[in-house]
């Protein structure tokens, strides 16, 4: 499945902005970014519900621009499910059979096989009403790959579950994905879906595509500061390079409240006296009492503004001496160490510092 | 922008263009060209001859009176009904439509018979003593009219009104009341001014219906009011050109009401925010009150009822005179009704007329219904407009309009009005369809197509196996009404129906009426058939849709 250069206008507004992608055989692939940023347009175009008014779609080497959507044999999972009303869920299932002509003892055996797949078998005389959303969501599934589709989209798929069983069908999908080997697209605006099921993210953006790539790629490498900022939290500090070491290349960076910062991972060649934004995850930095006797430019005094605990972690608001305000995470918070108005050393490893042009 | 689209909207807007626009134009020119010149002799005329200033004005005062009346009566019933509960309430909520099967005029011929000079009511009242001369009951017609109009049409305001108040979000009120507002202070300020837009709805239906009704001002010999006078102009139409400007007077001022009452809904148009739970605010009726709903109830029901049991007596009377009631029974005029080759050509020809014109309609619908809904094309809020147009036009202008401009070529009503017939029937009915395949396709939801496109059905198979069915009881419901709609039409029949064998059934019960001996009794039992006939029709578009066939009836 290949994009070559696709963009989509609706009115004057550019829905997706030249987009190249690359989708392998039998991978998992998804589309994450804020609302409104392409992705559902991405995959209708894929679909064929929406016609690209530049660029051309392939699959393999089969140009499709001109395919109707009925002809692409592609299978698509809708966010609100869209299953028929007036049908049973069999009658669901079967209807993309019977519209190929599959001949009628086979296409019984398929809608089983597929409704099996789900688990859904006992369901099968139920009518959409009777059925939960989960339940909903498992029948448009399997609508949705009984007719061995060359391409699976799923739009959103679990946006309307509740959040447990959301996480619960988050593998039953990935299950079911890696069982077909089916070719899949997945667009979601809920990263940790994204980072826990993909084989490969595209993270995008006002129409374009910021960064393709496994999810520990995107999460420990975003290459500009839409990626860090999208993914996970982050520290954004903005400041100026004040000075580049030769042979290791590590960055000092003087933070307009007079800190300086040792960073280590530049993206793209920076020159002294340039503008930045420096990007340091929370949980990258650590809170300590006493000195670690570790270079000036490596910790940086701090007073803790607020501290809230969430079981697993707890999340500090910190303020640096100088004013800046820093979110810092702590895990495995078993005993209570720090409150409110202590004071504490921050450090942080200079190879977990991003820079990005400013 | 879609080019199939497109040109299916090209078909369409001849279709309007030759069939509703080019013969209101023509009426135009009628009324203010004479050889070619711009004239308004005719215009000024209208309002200088007596007789046509003072039948002007009786249209609008009969228009004015009559939605005066149907306030008295929907407002208070609307209020009962939805605000409260009772026992019976289902039952009453099914009686009170009754009124909107049978025409007006049909039950002008039974009150006739029931208030005439010598009718029943006054010989009963006599008898007891209570007057000494008959009282003439319909004042010359006149106060017939509207009472006729008024009973009539009040269904066609109680259920704006009730969809308005019903729609209302019951929080509202409370707030009202958490901050100390109640009674009649609460109704003023809080509920009557969001049901405002329900009331315009409806009252402007009922305005313009008795303002522009033929029949019944026909039945009552009322002839000081502008439709009949207008039908009475249909035969001269070549030598007289008053029939023009009256025709054009009648639309201006049926368009200026409408488009003031649609500004001023336009501004009032209160979007409800209901969300979550809602608990309606429905209160049970007990103790003293009840005897006094029902008393109410009673009131309303024999005077919504008085119109369809005096047809049906005087259809079913075998010797009457001066007495209160027929001293004997018959079924005689049912059995002429189905032998008598007037009677039978006339049904035949109303089902003729009336399945093509619903068919006609379906069509239609369907495809402007699905245009509206799915489609993006240039002049898109043009065919909503135009569509939903023939709701605002009087009926008796498009007559009027389909004999002055089709008249000595191929369609000419003089000679063989079935097409024209057919089409204005189906012109004027086809906003309801038009608007139930709209909601059926809305309430589609796209991706149930896209999803039978994505797993392989082509547009055609999508069509028949996942949105036809789902959009099939709207239509059909939408059809119904249609269907019953130009079953008991008026003011095309009268006046398109010109030669005896064409008569469609509304326009033999006029011809019948007109004839002395048995005509009011076969007239009433052609009338009590074609009212069943329309009534069951009702009922099975009820069951298609369930509760919400008064939709279909709000503007």
């Amino acid at each position: 499945m290949v994009l070559k250069g696709v963009s989509k206008f609706f009115g004057e507004v550019k829905a997706v902005d030249d987009v190249d992608l690359q989708i392998d055989e039998g991978e998992l692939f998804f589309l994450l970014g804020p609302s409104g940023c392409g992705k559902t347009t991405t995959l209708r175009v894929i679909a064929g519900f929406y016609k690209p008014d530049r660029g051309s779609a392939y699959f393999d080497d089969r140009l499709i621009n001109d395919i109707p959507p009925y002809r692409r044999n592609v299978g698509m999972v809708f966010q609100n499910y869209a299953l028929w009303p007036h049908m049973t869920a069999y009658d669901n299932v079967i209807y993309g059979l019977k519209v190929r002509k599959v001949p009628v003892s086979e296409r019984v055996r398929r809608a089983r096989e597929a409704l099996d797949i789900v688990q859904m078998r006992e369901f099968a005389t139920r009518y959409p009403n009777q059925l939960s959303g989960g339940q909903q969501q498992r029948i448009a599934l399997a609508r949705a790959i009984v007719t061995e589709p060359d391409v699976l989209l799923l739009d959103e798929p679990l946006s309307n579950l509740d959040a447990k069983l959301r996480i619960e069908t988050r593998r039953e999908i990935k299950r079911i994905q890696r069982e077909l080997g089916t070719t899949s697209i997945y667009v979601t605006h809920d990263q940790e879906e994204a980072l826990s099921m993909a084989d490969k993210i595209a993270i995008m953006n006002d129409g374009r595509i910021e960064q393709i790539g496994a999810p520990r790629e995107i999460y420990s490498k975003p290459i500009n500061s839409f990626v860090a900022g999208f993914i996970g939290e982050t520290n954004f500090i903005e400041g100026k390079v004040s000075s580049i070491r030769e042979g290791d290349g590590l960055m000092t960076i003087a933070a307009p409240s007079g800190d300086e910062i040792l960073a280590g991972v530049p993206h793209g060649s920076f020159s002294v006296g340039q503008e930045v934004l420096c990007s340091i995850r929370p949980e990258s930095i650590h809170l300590m009492d006493v000195s670690p006797g570790l270079p000036r430019d490596q910790f940086h005094e701090a007073e803790i503004i607020h501290l809230t605990y969430y079981g697993v972690i707890e999340h500090y608001i910190v303020r640096v001496f100088g004013g800046r305000e820093v979110k810092v995470t702590n895990f495995n918070p078993d005993v209570k160490r720090r409150d409110d108005g202590e004071r504490v050393l921050l450090a942080f490893d200079p190879e977990d510092v991003d820079v990005f042009p400013f | 922008m879609d080019r199939d689209a497109f040109i299916i909207f090209l078909c369409l807007m001849a279709f309007f263009g030759a069939f509703l626009i080019f013969p209101i134009l023509y009426v135009f020119r009628g009324a203010f060209f004479e050889g070619g010149r711009f004239t308004l002799t005719y215009f000024m005329l209208m309002f200088k001859d007596p007789f046509y200033k003072e039948s002007i004005y009786n249209s609008v005062v009969i228009g004015v009176f009559a939605t005066l009346v149907t306030s008295l009566i929907s407002v208070p019933l609307a209020y009962l009904m939805v605000r409260y509960e009772f026992p019976g309430k289902r039952l009453m909520q099914g009686i009170l439509l009754v009124p909107l099967v049978m025409p007006p005029f049909v039950g002008a011929i039974g009150m006739k018979q029931l208030f005439a000079r010598y009718g029943s009511v006054n010989l009963l009242l006599m008898q007891l003593n209570l007057i000494r001369r008959p009282i003439d009951w319909f004042g010359g017609g006149f106060w017939g009219v509207i009472l006729m109009e008024a009973l009539h049409l009040y269904p066609f305001l109680y259920l704006n009104l009730s969809a308005s108040l019903a729609n209302i979000d019951p929080t509202l009120e409370e707030q009202a009341e958490n901050m100390g507002s109640s009674g009649f202070h609460l109704f003023r300020t809080v509920t009557a001014p969001l049901m405002l837009p329900g009331y315009l709805a409806g009252s402007i239906i009922v305005f313009i219906w008795a303002f522009t009704d033929l029949g019944t001002p026909l039945i009552f010999e009322y002839r000081k009011v502008v439709p009949p006078i207008i039908f009475s102009m249909v035969k001269d139409i070549w030598v007289n050109p008053m029939g023009y400007a009256l025709t054009v007077l009648t639309l201006v001022i049926a368009v200026v009401f409408v488009v003031f009452s649609r500004r001023y809904l336009g501004r009032k148009n209160y979007e409800m925010m209901g969300r979550g739970h809602i608990v309606p605010r429905i209160r049970r009726v007990t103790g003293w009150r009840l005897p006094l709903v029902y008393l109410l109830l009673f009131v309303m029901v024999m005077g919504a009822l008085i119109p369809q049991l005096s047809v049906i007596i005087t259809s079913l009377a075998g010797d009457w005179f001066l007495t209160v009631l027929p001293t004997t029974w018959t079924v005689d005029y049912y059995r002429t009704v189905f032998t008598h080759s007037v009677t039978v050509t006339s049904i035949m020809n109303s089902l003729k007329f009336s399945l093509a014109s619903t068919s006609i309609d379906i069509v239609l619908g369907v495809l402007i219904g699905y245009l509206l809904a799915r489609k993006k094309f240039p002049g898109k809020d043009l065919l909503d407009s135009i569509s939903m147009l023939p709701l605002s036009i009087p009926g008796i202008v498009i007559a009027f309009g389909y004999v002055a401009a089709f008249s000595g070529t191929a369609l000419d009503p003089f000679i063989d009005p079935t097409i024209l017939l057919i089409l204005s029937y189906s012109v004027r009915r086809l906003p309801y369809t038009v608007r139930a395949a709209f909601s059926g396709f809305q309430q589609t939801s796209v991706s149930l197509e896209e999803a039978s496109s994505s797993v392989g059905a082509s547009p055609v198979r999508t069509m028949i196996s996942i949105t036809g069915p789902l959009i099939m009881a709207n239509v059909l419901a939408g059809g119904i009404i249609s269907f019953s709609a130009a079953m008991m039409e008026v003011s095309d029949s009268m006046i398109l129906a010109l030669r005896e064998e064409y008569y469609p059934i509304t326009k033999a019960i006029y011809g019948l009426n007109l004839r002395l001996g048995d005509g009011p009794y076969v007239a009433s039992a052609l009338g009590i058939v074609g009212t069943v006939l329309v009534a069951c029709c009702l009922l099975a578009a009820n069951k298609l849709l369930g509760k919400s066939m008064g939709e279909l009836f709000r503007a």
